[in-house]
């Protein structure tokens, strides 16, 4: 009896561990393909899946995300493929975000690749969201695109021998800078003479140097203005004077040029005056004239003080006057 | 003249034991639901057949994991390929080489000891014995074996399938330091459930021919003590040759299902 419960002990322990280990093996297989655990299906339309397959993996910045549940065929060219997503990664997955068919290595299965979106975006996807697809370059667009450049690079390579057949039978410039002696002696006196030329110039340049150390930057005119700010103030503020004024001063420049063309053009009085002498004699004699009809009118006027109609005003007047010293 | 004959003879003697068979397992499926029901035997068979092959078998799986990745590795090499080993191994040990071998070790191990077991009671008379005392020896016997060869052969090549793998990561681990949970993350990405439950499935399929060939040579052994070993060298013979064709079978019905 005892053997028999020994016996059915070992056999239930051996039972439920071959058990635990299928449960377990199942457990990481739907884990690897998303049938536990909370999950949101979104999809995404493509032109070509490039062979992408049911439960082929779904990453988002190179990580294992989700994997793909369905693929179906809308039209003749847009394939719609439904991807279920962990819901712990949603929240980083916007809704700008780029869904690519690439594959996993070079001989590896087809994957769906989500890329972030360029722009940041706010929104995450939802349930049931369809993110853009970009089409990546397939392997049979990368080796139609691959012979165009083998075709390229043959022709390359047979204009590459016809110029260095060229060039070894010494044709054009290059081939004669290989080949001609000449040349080469040339070149090298060429060089040479370069050579002494940067050396006097390192010379010259070293001289100068020498120069520019021995001036006293510091207190010269030039270092003052260069570094004492209230100075160059003081600077800023003199020329803007000195420039107002020669704005000033170029008015007046103007007023006087236009003066002096008028006065060269015989117009106004004062040119009448200084050119015509006729006038200026009348005007000599007007003068002269006026000076005796003032002294006349003077006679006049005292002549006309002692006349017994006008003493009484004129009386009148002293009086008032005196009265007005007086205060 | 005479070889025909012997042919013809041979044929019939064929078809003849494939018609028994099949009496016998359908007697074995009326057996299974008629009570009484022997569930001490069966708990005493399932130790016998389960626990007491766990060691040949984990010996076995871990063999066979070391040399088949040992033996893989270098062709994967050569391609540059050796990041595939975890999945190539995985598959290959559980849809197909762990089942296989594991149910072969097992149809030596219990398809000859039930058909020796059973043999040597039926040419000692210890099965008519049995019958004149009431017992029914069909039901204490057969349905015993077969139903427990049924249940433990997958349990069997789930622990051989894990010793293996196992086996198989020791080698990587060592030879390509490839670390053990790297490894069983290769190893649960690649696998899917069409590649584990058709593969579980059939070990169910493959204990049932163990256990039914084994009882049927055993039960219908005559002719004495040479008998007995026929039975048991038979049981063997005929018990791998039956799986290799449910193994057929149960990938041509994969491949059409999945």
């Amino acid at each position: 009896m005892k053997k028999t419960n020994t016996q059915n002990l070992q056999l239930g322990i051996f039972v439920i561990l071959g058990l635990l280990i299928f449960v377990i093996a199942v457990y990481y297989i739907g884990k690897q393909q998303n049938l536990f655990g909370n999950t949101t299906q979104i999809s995404s339309v493509f032109k070509n899946v490039n062979g992408l397959q049911l439960g082929n993996n779904v990453r988002f910045s190179g990580v294992n995300v989700g994997t793909v549940k369905n693929i179906s065929i809308l039209n003749d060219t847009a394939i719609c493929v439904d991807m279920i997503i962990q819901n712990k990664t949603l929240t980083l997955i916007k809704k700008n975000a780029l869904a690519t068919i690439s594959s996993d290595g070079l001989v590896g299965s087809m994957i769906v690749n989500i890329l972030p979106g360029e722009e940041s975006a706010s929104e995450h996807i939802q349930l049931g969201d369809t993110i853009k697809s970009i089409s990546k370059i397939a392997t049979a667009d990368m080796l139609t695109t691959l012979n165009t450049t083998n075709e390229n690079a043959a022709l390359l390579t047979a204009d590459l021998l016809k110029i260095t057949n060229a060039i070894n039978k010494g044709e054009g410039l290059l081939g004669a800078l290989i080949k001609d002696e000449t040349m080469a002696t040339e070149i090298k006196q060429s060089i040479s003479t370069l050579q002494l030329i940067s050396k006097s110039a390192l010379q010259t340049v070293t001289k100068l140097n020498k120069m520019i150390d021995a001036i006293d930057i510091k207190n010269s005119v030039a270092g003052v203005l260069l570094n004492d700010t209230i100075s160059a103030k003081k600077m800023s503020f003199l020329i803007e004077s000195l420039n107002q004024s020669a704005i000033e001063i170029n008015e007046i420049t103007a007023n006087f040029n236009a003066f002096s063309k008028e006065l060269k053009n015989n117009e106004g009085a004062l040119n009448y005056v200084m050119n015509d002498t006729i006038f200026v004699n009348h005007l000599d004699s007007s003068m002269k004239n006026i000076d005796q009809a003032t002294e006349k009118l003077n006679e006049n006027m005292e002549a006309l003080k002692h006349n017994f109609l006008f003493r009484r005003y004129f009386r009148k007047l002293e009086r008032e006057n005196a009265k007005d010293e007086k205060n | 003249m005479a070889y025909l004959l012997s042919l013809k003879q041979n044929i019939a003697s064929f078809f003849m034991e494939i018609g028994e068979m099949s009496f016998f397992s359908l007697r074995f499926f009326k057996e299974l639901f008629t009570k009484p029901f022997e569930f001490k035997e069966l708990l005493n068979q399932c130790y016998v057949m389960g626990n007491k092959s766990l060691f040949l078998v984990g010996v076995t799986g871990l063999i066979l994991g070391i040399v088949f990745t040992l033996q893989t590795r270098p062709t994967l090499m050569d391609f540059g390929a050796v990041a595939w080993m975890p999945s190539m191994i995985s598959i290959s040990i559980v849809r197909e080489i762990g089942p296989v071998i594991i149910a072969l070790i097992c149809a030596g191990r219990i398809g000859s000891s039930i058909g020796a077991e059973i043999g040597s009671m039926r040419v000692t008379e210890q099965i008519d014995a049995m019958e004149v005392s009431g017992t029914n020896p069909f039901k204490y016997l057969v349905v015993t074996r077969i139903l427990a060869a049924t249940l433990m052969l997958p349990l069997l090549v789930i622990f051989g399938d894990f010793i293996a793998l196992i086996g198989s990561a020791i080698v990587e681990n060592m030879k390509g330091s490839v670390s053990f949970v790297l490894y069983f993350n290769q190893v649960f990405e690649a696998l899917t459930f069409s590649d584990i439950f058709p593969a579980t499935i059939k070990t169910f399929f493959f204990g049932f021919a163990i256990g039914l060939v084994g009882c049927f040579k055993g039960y219908t052994s005559k002719k004495g003590t040479a008998g007995v070993g026929k039975a048991s060298n038979s049981a063997v013979v005929y018990t791998s040759m039956l799986l290799f064709i449910i193994d057929f079978i149960a990938v041509f019905v994969t491949d059409i299902f999945v």
